[in-house]
């Protein structure tokens, strides 16, 4: 049986990272993935990761890609169906039915797309409902669409899509909560239609997205405004499925660290998006990937067999 | 020209994912970019009844999104 240093689940920034730092501790790693670069491959352009003025998600992935690549690290790409401590090793299932075995486990799953869990959205997926701008905005060209949220992602998902729709209706259900530089550039955006303390509330159509009913929160007055796209950026949740309840989590579903990157369960880590960090951001991500990874080897170094001392 | 159409957008992320690994197996391809040309874009959402991206389409059969199993099954 092959066992693994550490076993590391996801390959967005904290997982990538982790990699890079386990390695070059000398641990025998392998990442198991769905996909390579998480969430940061739906974002457009990135203004805040330093080193890079701007750089567009994709593109960063690719430059983590080829940093992970400079090492001896074994990559999986598939998703996990379950994680379980026996004894002091980890068993980590796959989609596909393969057992990896590891002494440390760090969890970097990150998160996905909220749905609005609105009549017709799921009808209606791709077929005017998107959770990604980046990906499909080009196809609005010429039409008017719907915008759900008032977070970063929404007020960005917005302006992509002013490159190509013809009206872009905003509900968010409080104020905009997305940074100031953003929503100036919004308020510069004739095409751009703001309704805070709004939702939709139903998703409508026949063969494809022909309109939204919106709710006003305070009052509960409902109108339709047609749209053929529907952009729902309502926040995320955290990719926790292949984890079982002997894992503490907070009340959105993160795991719960400590600021050592340690859940309750010794050999145990997590970081990034997936974990309770405060602060969901690429730069954090990558940062607390890389602490996790110092400490499953510092971990590993105390464990009475560690592989360290042979 | 190949038989095997790959409609695409630039910015789309899981496009790129499908081009490489169409690439690595050695499959060729012809791609449209849909941002650019509305007519084929069209055509893509009459095929797929679908508004997204990417599409990767072998004669009347069609994959919508970046699906290694069915894209597999259609390439046989």
């Amino acid at each position: 049986m092959e066992v693994y240093d550490l076993v590391i689940i996801g390959a967005g920034p904290a997982g990538m990272t982790a990699g890079v730092f386990a390695i070059r501790k000398g641990l025998k790693t392998v990442i198991v993935s769905e996909d390579i670069g998480g969430q940061v491959n739906m974002t457009s352009d990135i203004e805040n990761y330093m080193g890079f003025q701007e750089i567009d998600g994709q593109a960063l992935v690719e430059k983590f890609e080829a940093q992970v690549k400079e090492y001896q690290l074994t990559e999986k790409l598939m998703a996990v169906r379950s994680l379980k401590k026996e004894g002091n090793l980890f068993y980590i299932r796959t989609q596909s039915d393969e057992t990896i075995v590891g002494r440390a486990v760090i969890i970097c799953s990150g998160k996905k797309p909220k749905t609005l869990n609105v009549p017709g959205e799921e009808e209606f997926r791709n077929k005017g409902v998107s959770y990604c701008s980046t990906c499909d905005g080009p196809l609005f060209r010429g039409v008017p669409v719907a915008v759900v949220g008032g977070g970063n992602s929404a007020v960005k998902a917005a302006l992509d899509l002013a490159n190509y729709a013809t009206e872009i209706h905003l509900f968010a259900l409080s104020k905009l909560t997305a940074d100031a530089i953003l929503v100036e550039r919004l308020q510069r955006e004739p095409k751009i239609k703001v309704y805070p303390g709004h939702t939709v509330v139903e998703i409508k159509g026949s063969q494809v997205v022909e309109r939204v009913t919106v709710e006003r929160v305070a009052s509960k007055e409902r109108f339709d405004i047609p749209v053929q796209g529907v952009f729902i950026e309502i926040g995320l949740i955290p990719n926790t499925d292949f984890v079982d309840d002997t894992v503490e989590r907070n009340e959105l579903q993160e795991i719960k660290i400590d600021c050592l990157c340690r859940t309750n369960i010794p050999g145990l880590f997590a970081a990034g998006d997936v974990s309770s960090v405060p602060e969901k951001q690429i730069i954090i991500a990558a940062g607390e990937g890389a602490k996790a990874a110092i400490q499953a080897w510092d971990y590993l170094l105390n464990l009475p067999d560690s592989p360290m001392k042979g | 020209m190949s038989d095997i159409t790959v409609y695409t957008t630039p910015t789309c992320p899981w496009c790129t994912r499908l081009k490489n690994y169409l690439k690595e197996k050695g499959v060729d391809f012809h791609e449209v970019d849909v941002s650019t040309d509305y007519d084929s874009a069209m055509k893509m959402v009459d095929l797929t009844g679908q508004r997204s991206v990417p599409v990767l389409a072998k004669g009347g059969q069609y994959v919508v999104g970046f699906n290694p199993e069915q894209i597999d099954r259609i390439l046989q």
